[in-house]
This record gives C-alpha cells, sequence and structure tokens, in this order.
C-alpha cells in the first residue's frame, strides 16, 4: 500500500445516532489516518482503527475454536441466561444474537433499556414523527425541548434540523425559528432565537399546559405557564414544527410522563399544523437492535425467551434481573464501554462470555473474551440512523473475526 | 450432484383453472423444485385420494415486511403479549424460531403461517425507497415465503419535479433505476399527491380529486397516475402498476375511483383495496355503497384488476402511506397513533382499529366488499385481499373463503350486522352466487398469479414452481382452508400432516429493468441538493 494511503468515501460514522453518512475515511498504513466531515466526537469514535485482537479463556490466551467451545459449554450449563446487546453491532449481528438467544431461553436486553422511557411512551401512545430528512426539508419551527444536540449529537443541527436548506427553508437557518426550552440545568441550544425557562417540578404541567392550548382548551390562568401558553401558540402558527428532546439517559433516566407528555404534544399540534417530535438518539446502531428486536420477536427491548416464546419485560429489564439474583450466565455482545453502570457490576459475579469490540479488555473479566471488530470500521452490514433509515456499513480496515461471524459459529456449536 | 427429488401425489382432486383442471382426479409430478408432466411409477408417492389440491396460495398484497410494518409492531406489544408462539417442531431437529402474532406477526411467525395457510407466495405492498435495506433484512427472516416488494411512488419529490418540469423521459429513466436499486418487484401508488401534501403543511391536507395541483399546478393526482402507468406499460414490467386511490375510506369517493379508472382507460392497471374505495354518500353527510357501480366498470374493462381489501370483523390494524387517512381515523377514535413523514418520499400512517358487526361503517365496509366478489363477473381479474392486516389479518382467508362459497353461512351473518347504512347493497338484495372451489382457485392463486405476470406460480403445469397446497376436502369451507393436510414450496414437503416440519428460506422476486445511466448523474445533484443519505448508500443492493 502506498504511504499516501487510500480513501473511502460514503462510511457511515455510527458515533452518534445521527449516522452521518458522508465520512470519507482515509486510511494510511493500516490505520484510520483521517476520517473527514466527522464532527470530534464521529473522529473520536473512529480513532485510528487499531483494536485488540485477543480471543481469551479464563484469563488465557487460546484459539477461537478453544474460545467457543468453552462459550457453548457456559452457556448449556446455565439455568438462567443472559444475552445482552451493547452498541457497535450490525443488524446482522444482532440477527444472530436473537437467535442464540430464542435458542438458549434466555432474557435478552440491551442497552436500549436506557432509553425505556421514550419506548414504552411511544408504545402506549403512538408517536407523530419523521425521519431527520424531513425535519431538513420542511420545518420552519424547531423547538429543543432541554436538549443542545451540540455536545453528544454534534452535527444534528448541520445536517438536519438548522443549518441545511430544504424543501421549504430554502434560506436555511434564516426560514427557521429556533426556540430553546430551558428545563432546569437542562438548557437549549445558545444560538436559539428565543428561549422559554421551565421549572423542572413545572415540565409535565407546562407541557399538560400546552397541549389544552393547541386544542384551544382553556388553559391556565396562572402567570408561571403564560410563556408555555405563549409558545404554544407560537408553534400552532408554525407550518411544520419540529419538536427534539433527548431519548438517552443523562445521569438520570428519563421520565416517561414526560416522554408521553412529549409525544401527546406532538400528537395534538397535527391538528392545527404539522408537528413531528424527533427523539435523539446514541450511537453504534442501537435502533438497530430495536428494530430487529421488533421484527424477530414484537417487543423491541427486554424480551424474555425463558417461557419458549418471547415474552416482555421491560421492567424489571436486565439489570433488574441482575438486582435480584436471577441471572447465573451472560453472554455480553458488543463494545462493554457502552455497558451503564449497574449492568457492568452486576455482570461481575456471574460466568460470562464475551463477543465484540475490545472485550478482552471488559471490566467484568468475562471467562470466555473473543475480540471482534468494530460494525462501520472492520465489519460490513447495515445500521440503522436514530430515524429508522437503514444504512449500509462497509468496512474500512481488516480486522479480527467479526460479531455476525463468530455468533453464527457460537450458535451452529449451540445447534441453533 | 444428487438426484433431485421426485414425488407423486397421487389421487386428488385437482384444481388447476389456469390449465383448465376443474376437479379432476390426477396425479402431480414433481421433480427438484419443478412440477413435471411425468414420473416413473415407482418413485414416491403422497396419497392424496379424497383430498383437494390446488397450487400454493399467491398474496397479492399484504403488509409483512419494513419501516411501516415494524413500526405497527412496535406500537402492539399488548397484541405480542397475549399471542406468543412457540417455535414449531420442525424434522430432523432443524431449529425454528419463536416469535408472537397479533395482527402483525413477528416475521419468522409470518412466514410459518402463511405457509400453514397454504400461501407460498406474497407482495409487499408498501415499501419506501429510503427503507427498502430494511424491508429486505425482514424478507431474509420471512421464511419459506416468495415474497417481492411494491415500490412507493408518486409523491416523491423527484418524481414530481420532472412531472413539473415537463421532463417525462427522465421520469421513466428514473422509475426504472429506482426499481433495480430497491430490488422492487413492481410499482405501487398511494394516494398520488396526496401525501406530498400531508407533509408540506399549511391548510390543505390531502388531495380531493384526481385533478388537484399538487405544488405546481402541472402536476395532480391525474398527471402522476398517467405517468406512473405508462412507465409500468412501456417498461413490460411483469404487473402493472399498483394503484392505491385518492380519497380512501371516505364517503363518495366513488366518484374518485371512477375517474381515476376512466383517466387511465385502454391501460393495464392494477386497482387494490377496491373495497376502500367503493363508497357513495358524502362527507359529513353519511355513507352508502357503490361497490355496484365500480364493479360495473371494472367488469366491462377487461384491462384493469383488482384486488377487495375484504374487511373482516374483529381487530385489525391499518397501516399505510396514506399518512392523511390515519390522522383522520386517530382523530375521530382517539385511538394510539403513528405518523412517520418519510424524507422526500412519503409517509406512514398506522392506528389499531377493531371492525365490529354492530359498527354501522364497519358493516357497510363488510358488505362492500363482499358485494365487489359477488358481483365481479371475471375472478382472473378481481382477487382476494383483506390488505392485511388493514381489513384483518391473512389468517382470516378461510373465513373470508366460506362467505364466498356458502350462502347460508353467509345470510346469517348479514343478518346479525347492524343495517342501518346497508340500505341500497346488493348484499339485501340476496345476492345468491357461491364461489365454485374452482373460483377460489382463481381468486386465491391462479388469479393473482397471473396478474402479478409470475408465470412460474399460481398453476400446476410442468414446469411451475412445485408451490402446492392439500385440503382435506370438508363442508365447512373454512375450516378446510385454515388446515391444509399438506404443503409443498419450491418441492420440499413444508407441512405434513397438518404440521409445519420443514422451513427453507423462500426466494425474494424482483425486478431490474434497464435505464439510461444519464438519470443517475442529474439524480447525484438532487441528492447532493437535498437528500440526506449519500446517493451511493440509496437502494438496497446487499453490502459486503
Ligand atoms: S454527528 Fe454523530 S454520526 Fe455524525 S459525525 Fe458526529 S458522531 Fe458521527
Ligand atoms: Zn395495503
Amino acid at each position: 500500500m502506498s504511504a499516501a494511503g487510500r480513501t473511502v468515501e460514503h462510511i457511515t460514522c455510527l458515533g452518534c445516532g445521527c449516522a452521518c453518512d458522508d465520512i470519507c475515511v482515509v486510511v494510511q498504513h493500516d490505520r484510520i489516518g483521517e476520517a473527514r466531515n466527522a464532527c470530534a466526537l464521529g473522529a473520536a469514535w473512529f480513532g485510528d482503527g487499531s483494536i485488540t485482537q485477543d480471543v481469551r479463556v479464563h484469563g488465557r490466551t487460546a484459539s477461537l475454536e478453544q474460545a467457543l467451545d468453552e462459550a457453548a459449554r457456559i452457556l448449556r450449563a446455565a439455568q438462567r441466561p443472559l444475552v445482552y446487546l451493547a452498541v457497535d453491532l450490525s443488524c446482522e449481528a444482532q440477527r444472530e444474537a436473537v437467535a442464540l438467544a430464542d435458542r438458549l431461553g434466555a432474557m435478552l436486553d440491551g442497552v436500549s433499556s436506557g432509553a425505556a422511557a421514550g419506548i414504552l411512551a411511544a408504545q402506549r401512545r403512538g408517536r407523530a414523527g419523521a425521519t431527520l430528512g424531513e425535519i431538513r426539508q420542511r420545518a420552519d419551527v424547531i423547538v429543543f425541548w432541554g436538549t443542545d444536540p451540540a455536545e453528544r449529537y454534534p452535527r444534528f443541527t448541520s445536517r438536519y434540523a438548522v443549518e441545511p436548506r430544504g424543501l421549504q427553508t430554502p434560506e436555511g437557518r434564516s426560514s427557521r425559528t429556533v426556540i430553546a426550552v430551558d428545563v432546569g440545568a437542562k438548557r437549549g441550544p445558545r444560538d436559539a432565537a428565543a428561549r422559554v425557562a421551565v421549572a423542572p417540578g413545572d415540565e409535565i404541567d407546562a407541557l399538560g399546559v400546552m397541549r389544552a392550548t393547541v386544542q384551544s382548551r382553556r388553559a391556565t390562568e396562572d402567570e408561571r405557564f403564560q410563556s408555555a401558553v405563549e409558545l404554544a401558540r407560537r408553534m400552532s402558527a408554525g407550518r411544520y414544527v419540529a419538536l427534539v428532546a433527548d431519548g438517552e439517559p443523562g445521569a438520570a433516566p428519563a421520565d416517561g410522563d414526560v416522554a408521553e407528555a412529549l409525544v401527546t404534544l406532538a400528537q395534538a399540534l397535527n391538528a392545527p399544523t404539522r408537528c413531528a417530535l424527533v427523539v435523539l438518539r446514541g450511537g453504534g446502531n442501537r435502533s438497530g437492535a430495536e428494530a430487529v428486536l421488533t421484527w424477530q420477536t414484537g417487543f423491541p427491548f427486554a424480551v424474555d425467551f425463558a417461557p419458549g416464546y418471547p415474552s416482555y419485560r421491560p421492567r424489571p429489564g436486565a439489570i433488574g434481573l441482575l438486582a435480584v439474583g436471577e441471572l447465573d450466565a451472560a453472554l455480553v455482545i458488543g463494545s462493554p464501554a457502552s455497558l451503564p453502570e449497574p449492568m457492568a457490576t452486576g455482570l461481575a459475579p456471574l460466568v460470562t462470555v464475551a463477543i465484540g469490540p475490545r472485550v478482552s479488555a471488559a471490566s467484568f473479566k468475562p471467562a470466555v473474551a473473543v475480540d471482534t471488530g468494530v460494525a462501520g470500521i472492520h465489519e460490513g452490514g447495515t445500521a440503522f440512523r436514530m430515524d429508522d433509515v437503514p444504512l449500509p456499513l462497509r468496512p474500512v480496515l481488516t480486522g479480527p473475526p467479526t460479531a455476525a461471524g463468530t455468533l453464527r459459529s457460537l450458535r451452529e456449536r449451540l445447534g441453533a | 450432484m444428487s438426484a433431485p427429488s421426485q414425488l407423486r401425489i397421487s389421487g386428488g382432486t385437482v384444481y388447476d383453472p389456469a390449465n383448465g383442471v376443474d376437479g379432476e382426479v390426477r396425479d402431480v409430478c414433481i421433480e427438484g423444485e419443478r412440477i413435471v408432466a411425468e414420473l416413473p411409477s415407482n418413485v414416491p408417492r403422497l396419497d392424496a385420494r379424497g383430498m383437494i389440491v390446488m397450487p400454493g396460495g399467491v398474496d397479492i398484497h399484504a403488509h409483512i415486511a419494513g419501516s411501516s410494518v415494524n413500526q405497527g409492531r412496535r406500537l402492539l406489544p399488548e397484541q405480542h403479549a397475549t399471542d406468543p408462539v412457540p417455535a414449531p417442531r420442525l424434522a430432523d431437529g432443524a431449529t425454528a424460531r419463536s416469535g408472537t402474532a397479533g395482527t402483525i406477526p413477528s416475521t419468522f411467525t409470518t412466514g410459518y403461517r402463511y405457509a400453514g395457510l397454504g400461501y407460498t407466495t406474497v407482495m409487499e405492498a408498501a415499501v419506501a425507497p429510503l427503507a427498502a435495506r430494511h424491508a429486505h433484512a425482514e424478507l431474509d427472516d420471512t421464511p419459506i415465503i416468495d415474497a417481492g416488494c411494491f415500490v412507493l411512488l408518486g409523491n416523491d419529490e423527484y418524481l414530481l419535479r420532472q412531472l413539473a418540469a415537463g421532463e417525462l423521459a427522465r421520469a421513466r429513466q428514473y422509475v426504472a433505476w429506482l426499481l433495480g436499486a430497491t430490488r422492487a418487484y413492481a410499482i405501487k401508488v398511494v394516494n398520488p399527491g396526496g401525501i406530498a401534501r400531508w407533509k408540506s403543511g399549511g391548510t390543505e391536507r390531502d388531495v380531493r380529486g384526481i385533478d388537484d395541483p399538487v405544488g405546481s399546478s402541472s402536476v395532480t393526482p391525474r398527471k402522476i397516475l398517467e405517468v406512473l402507468a405508462g412507465v409500468a406499460n412501456t417498461l413490460e414490467l411483469p404487473h402493472p402498476v399498483h394503484i392505491h386511490c385518492n380519497n380512501l375510506g371516505q364517503p363518495g369517493n366513488v366518484a374518485t375511483t371512477l375517474q381515476t379508472m376512466q383517466a387511465l382507460a385502454g391501460q393495464r392497471a392494477h386497482f387494490t383495496h377496491l373495497q376502500f374505495h367503493s363508497y357513495g354518500g358524502e362527507r359529513g353527510k353519511g355513507w352508502k355503497s357503490a361497490a355496484r357501480d365500480v364493479i360495473e366498470h371494472v367488469n366491462a374493462h377487461p384491462e384493469i384488476s383488482a384486488d377487495v381489501g375484504q374487511v373482516m370483523f374483529g381487530p385489525a390494524t391499518t397501516l399505510t402511506a396514506d399518512a392523511p387517512v390515519e390522522h383522520l381515523l386517530y382523530a375521530s377514535t382517539g385511538r394510539k397513533w403513528v405518523n412517520v413523514d418519510i424524507e422526500l418520499e412519503t409517509g406512514c400512517g398506522i392506528v389499531p382499529y377493531a371492525y365490529r358487526q354492530q359498527a354501522a361503517v364497519a358493516a357497510l365496509q363488510w358488505a362492500v366488499g363482499l358485494e365487489l366478489f359477488l358481483l365481479a363477473r371475471d375472478p382472473w381479474r378481481v382477487v382476494l385481499s383483506t390488505d392485511h392486516p388493514n381489513g384483518g389479518s391473512f389468517l382470516s382467508y378461510p373465513q373470508l373463503i366460506r362467505l364466498l362459497m356458502d350462502r347460508t353461512y353467509r345470510d346469517e351473518q348479514l343478518k346479525r350486522v347492524n343495517q342501518k347504512l346497508l340500505a341500497g347493497s346488493a348484499l339485501l338484495d340476496g345476492l345468491a352466487r357461491e364461489y365454485t372451489l374452482s373460483e377460489i382457485a382463481i381468486v386465491t392463486r391462479a388469479g393473482p398469479a397471473r396478474l402479478l405476470g409470475l408465470k412460474s406460480k399460481g398453476h400446476l403445469g410442468a414446469g411451475a414452481d412445485a408451490d402446492v397446497t392439500i385440503y382435506k376436502d370438508h363442508p365447512d369451507r373454512a375450516q378446510m382452508f385454515a388446515t391444509p393436510r399438506h404443503v409443498i414450496k419450491g418441492g420440499t414437503i413444508v407441512v405434513e400432516e397438518g404440521q409445519l416440519r420443514r422451513a427453507p428460506p423462500g426466494r425474494r422476486l424482483a425486478v431490474r429493468p434497464e435505464y439510461d445511466a444519464a438519470v443517475t448523474k442529474d439524480l447525484k445533484r438532487f441528492f447532493q441538493d437535498y437528500a440526506c443519505v449519500s446517493f451511493e448508500n440509496y437502494g438496497a443492493e446487499p453490502v459486503s
């Protein structure tokens, strides 16, 4: 390979749920030299593409065959196994994982449980939504509800919601009104054209007042909510409103009632105008896991196969079952760095098999660890943007065995 | 290579209307994946004496895979929780998958249940191009059945622009390219122009008739339909343009439906779920049946075809690209509702629903569907569907077949439904027709296969795919059609003695018309200006 390297175009970044697919990766000496167009978060996600390639059984280096044999033995012996989906997996790997969980009669859960509030709210009420490109084309009023995408979804505003020109927004940002709603310390974008402050304790009431206003019902006379009433009127007067909220957990898990109130407000706005609620989601193909689980089982996360068929257990979920000591073994798939803290600690006493990027260094010390590549960097396949738009993944580097292939070998060993 | 497996289905009463076989006792021979004319007498036999033998069922229109279907699944955890499906036990210890059912079953369960019903080919009727990759991934997880995708056109910005600019040649090239890029089988038009209006905001939220302008004065539903019907016919696609008319579900929409048919006079076109488009009356003033007017037009015009989209009483999930209709349904029922505007292309709306015998409109819809069936003169052109899961689940097909075949049963049912809107319905005049087994074989397999241009499906002649369904004759036709004794798919016995025993993967049915590559240059410009995915990442070509 020449020192000048090669460039690979139209690569999809899974650094966050924006899944920008315009990345041009420059490869030099089998390392990623540059990920053009990527934001800082994306550049960090690509890194230089180097990855550990260890296979370990009880801490010792082993062959892949030995590791898979031991993994199969552990999982076969388990009374109550967990299959846990972390991030950086292709849909193809996720499909294999669900097949394994089905075969094992396992509890199947993953990082999606962190976004449970929004998922369950949408199951109770539905959703008024749009793919991100439609926000670009149409939205003339954009309300960021207690979230500034700059940090966790850096290119969201430049690619989708604010800056770009669209069919009905020929002047980009100047064709739109951006409004920030600051919910306590959760602040909207700094450069918004207008701001509304809502006290965290008033959040649900404010959303209720706004919905009443949109539906021309008598809202409150309370001074506290006057700015919410005005905001609702402003939204009703828009041609196409985007309401943007963060679906991923911060320090505290999202509130289910708030998530539901956002859904119903967005739905109600479709009487006087058009409105789409955008729920921001993190990277590593989380949305893909929910799509795959839904098509294979009927449920997006927290699926328990113990009865011999998929049953839905969002509460307690895997974390809850771990806490009460119900699980005795785990197959953890994907990047362990994405495990929520209670999961990482809850796994420590269990015998675990880990298959995924850098699992040989996982804090929970898996009994069997098979390092794989990162989907989108070393592995091809399919991933979903946060709005469920499917995108192809093309490997830019060769790496260790793929997660999908490793899982398939394990499945064959288990007769699944 | 091992010799292809051979099987003689012997002594069954065969209904193979495409080959003029109407209930004759004869053998059907299979070698490998195909039907053959003859086999030596010593090959393995499947004893079908006293049984009814038909080609495998062909569903011309259902919603079984893809982004909208999956949004629907996600919306129905309570249905899935109450309808779990353990993995079937397959022969030779082969692995099968568990799942859940309800009105939108999980993918594996969908494949098993279609096969269990004797259906071996199903068309997924609404795939947004942007999400085609998703639909194909789900179909990869839907075993047994051969499946094809209809790709949604007619509200997509690129096409509407070409029409506005009078660039008809380029529009044709674009459609040809898109069919291949999305690995689709046919062109689907849903509420032409109406979804584009819904997405653009403003006061006009839908089109009302086929001459309403959409954005530009030169773009109307009529224009969109003419162009897309023309493209399908010029490209000689196996299936003509598959049309979901404007004003679905509205009282008085018969006018729009007939205008649409007249607009395409002389052209091949397929009108889907015709029942939802055959209402008289007036907006805000009430409903009545207009089935007679619509079906008479269909009867008189051999170039057009339809599927009925029968409504069956019980749970359903309404699920369509026709998003403005779903907003109306949400507003009037207060049920949960999903809307997804799909960038630059189309929409998606979902409302879970239930058709109740005692509800006046549901009873009217049920009656309109049956009128269409019973007044249709040519079963080859008016075929069976429930627009699964919109009018009811595909699992209700056997019940529907009984309604068509058994007048006594039908009349009993008719007495139980709300009569309020039935005045003027031909059903009340005592339509006496009873479908014969041969006619059922036409509307459930031979007809749809012919309308889809699937030359090796829907019949049992030499060279046909060895997709065969064998029923135990039973006077209760619902029972008979719900529980086939044996089902053979591509030469593999998938249902044996009433049990699902094998679940081979199905094949994908797709077209790939030629196109002039110049169109992709223009498309790339359009993508650069407006799209949020790279042109190179669009479509559904498999990735490494
Ligand atoms: S915004 Fe997200 S997807 Fe896009 S480049 Fe940054 S991290 Fe990657
Ligand atoms: Zn349909």
